[in-house]
């Protein structure tokens, strides 16, 4: 198939749905890219979140969280016609990008972003099909809707299909 | 008087100015022992103070997936931040040439010896930086041990984001790039602190929080 239509691109905190193409989110250190799909209509989110739990007051930045990130993105996909017991997840991200030890030392956001999207997932009922979480490289996650393959590549490492 | 904690894009002026001085003598201070370590000159550019949005800041560092090498410091005590010395191949090449007579064409081709080169190089400049602030500000701070890693350099600064992303929908960086025998070099000493430590820091300052 030719496909020579750029993929779509999603940023930190942000979200986007596309139906048929694909869609990518680049440098996904302890960031986790959740990507949401209805197979039926080949419609697919891919939201990328950094902290695992949303406590701000006024909630001005619902994406930018593991818990409000992956309900607003279902919600905005069941208004595009996606019914929630069809859809599926894969995941990646979650990394260590730095050892740091001793005082001063960084809590482990990425391990705490994985377990809060298995626990928001499990929550919402959604099937989380594949991930590729953890460790300590950069991962850039792309999503095929017409196949509903995620493809991550990583520095030094080969091209991973989950 | 309750004092109102300032986010990252509240600030004034004339704190912008203050901690683009601190900017200056930090980078200033990590500049000439830089200057010592690889026996010729280095100076700063003009230093900048920074405050962006996530995807503006990677857009700023040059794109999300270039490979890059950083070392991190984490600062505690009356202060609370994290200090980044992002190391582009050009920065790497220009101290592998002077301490030791080599060069690398991709990162991949690094050993320990240079890994250990550069993050005491990092850890130089990092440490001179935040002794010149905490001497300016008078406050006492804590540095945790240098780490290293080569990946992509969005993952590299979206650690300060992540870390702070709970205050602040802002990255603020406060840094300079180097110019080493007249010759620009991209290597960028940024500091991130947190916003309550911003607050503490321009107070000690003696800048006017209002």
């Amino acid at each position: 198939m030719i496909n020579g239509s750029k993929p779509v691109v999603v940023g930190i905190a942000d979200m986007k749905i596309i139906s048929g193409g694909k869609i990518i989110t680049y440098a996904l250190g302890s960031c986790i890219g959740i990507c949401l799909y209805d197979p039926k209509l080949k419609l697919a989110a891919l939201v990328h979140i950094m902290l695992p739990l949303n406590m701000e007051t006024g909630r001005k930045n619902p994406l930018k969280y593991a818990d409000t990130g992956i309900r607003e993105t279902l919600k905005a996909m069941q208004l595009k016609g996606a019914m929630k017991s069809r859809i599926t997840a894969k995941a990646a991200g979650g990394a260590k990008m730095f050892e740091v030890s001793g005082k001063g030392s960084l809590g482990n956001i990425g391990q705490r972003n994985i377990e809060s999207v298995h626990a928001v997932l499990k929550m919402e009922g959604i099937r989380l099909l594949a991930e590729d979480v953890g460790g300590s490289v950069a991962r850039t996650l792309t999503f095929d809707a017409d196949t509903g393959q995620a493809i991550i590549q990583s520095y030094g490492k080969p091209v991973k299909t989950i | 008087m309750a004092m109102k904690v300032k986010n990252y894009d509240e600030l004034s002026d004339i704190e912008i100015d203050t901690l683009r001085e601190i900017g200056s003598i930090g980078t200033g201070n990590a500049a000439t022992s830089l200057s010592q370590m690889l026996g010729c000159e280095v100076r700063i550019t003009l230093p900048e103070v920074r405050i962006m949005g996530y995807n503006e800041a990677i857009d700023w560092i040059g794109g999300p997936e270039a490979i890059t090498a950083g070392v991190l410091v984490g600062i505690s005590g009356e202060i609370n931040g994290i200090m980044l010395s992002v190391q582009p191949l050009e920065f790497v090449n220009l101290i592998m040439s002077h301490m030791l007579d080599k060069e690398l064409t991709s990162y991949e081709q690094m050993e320990d010896l240079e890994r250990s080169a550069l993050i005491e190089i990092g850890n130089i400049m990092i440490s001179t930086f935040i002794n010149a602030l905490s001497g300016l500000a008078g406050i006492s701070v804590e540095l945790s041990v240098p780490s290293m890693t080569v990946d992509m350099q969005g993952a590299i600064l979206a650690v300060p984001m992540a870390e702070y992303g709970g205050q602040t929908d802002y990255l603020m960086t406060i840094g300079s790039n180097f110019m080493i025998n007249n010759h620009k070099v991209p290597c960028r000493l940024l500091l991130s602190p947190d916003v309550r430590s911003l607050n503490y820091l321009l107070r000690k300052l003696g800048v006017e929080n209002d």
